[in-house]
């Protein structure tokens, strides 16, 4: 028996549950790392230092996936609550995956626009 | 010296569990509401830092306009707190799912607790000292 049919292959739920996992990681890294970066305020001209970084395009970039990561979990987090609290709400699982996948990905291109507004207009490098 | 729980046994000990919920069922229920208010707490944050104000105008002076207002200082703290632990108990969920050595679980598992409650304690001393 090969190692690739022996892989667990679910059902959108399983998708649901990996990306879940995978932004709700991402999103608990970049929290770390945005404890230690707002500490600094305790020295503002250091603090203004660090924080120029996040003005630039490639963090810029960065933070258009961290809010993908956010509305999708966030929602993605809703659908769970509903299924959990309120068994028997949710009549079609996928559809409403789909219905958050879409949303995210909306949101997203919504607020990436603004988030790289400085960027398309020519304004940053 | 083993014995067999009788079934009236079983039972009295499963209603036991059901009267005082054990901490998985208390982390099960924090993940949830920690995570209904989070999607309140971290989009708000996320729109006032990123959308209506531009990332590159919130250096020092954005916070210092900001937390002059206790309210602020107190919705900042209630969402790195609920942040931190919905996110230390998410990823304890997977070292549980992914790391199968008891040693190595264990050394991960303090390493993080260490990590996130220094953490913890810098950003309450950065919110409450500024």
């Amino acid at each position: 028996m090969s190692l690739k049919s022996r892989v667990y292959r679910g059902k959108s739920g399983q998708w649901a549950f990996i990306t879940h996992r995978i932004t709700g990681f991402l999103v608990f890294a970049f929290l770390l790392l945005h404890i230690v970066d707002v500490s600094l305020i305790a020295r503002p001209r250091l603090y203004d230092q660090v924080h120029e970084l996040y003005g630039n395009v490639l963090l810029r970039l960065f933070e258009v996936g961290l809010l993908f990561a956010l509305v999708y979990h966030s929602l993605n987090g809703l659908r769970i609550v509903m299924i959990d609290f309120f068994p028997g709400s949710i009549r079609n699982e996928r559809t409403v995956l789909v219905a958050v996948t879409v949303i995210s990905v909306g949101a997203t291109l919504a607020g990436g626009y603004v988030i790289m507004k400085p960027f398309i207009e020519g304004r940053l490098l | 010296m083993m014995q067999t729980a009788s079934p009236a046994r079983a039972g009295k000990m499963e209603a036991g569990r059901r009267s005082r919920p054990s901490f998985e069922a208390w982390s099960w229920l924090f993940m949830r509401v920690s995570g209904l208010a989070l999607i309140f707490l971290a989009l708000v944050h996320f729109a006032l830092t990123h959308i209506v104000t531009d990332v590159a105008d919130t250096g020092s002076d954005f916070v210092d306009d900001r937390w002059a207002n206790p309210l602020w200082r107190l919705f900042d703290w209630a969402l790195l707190t609920l942040a931190l632990f919905h996110g230390l108990g998410g990823l304890r969920w997977i070292i549980d799912d992914y790391v199968r050595s008891p040693g190595r679980r264990a050394v991960i598992k303090v390493s993080l607790y260490a990590v996130a409650l220094s953490l913890f304690a810098l950003g309450t001393i950065t919110i409450l000292t500024y």
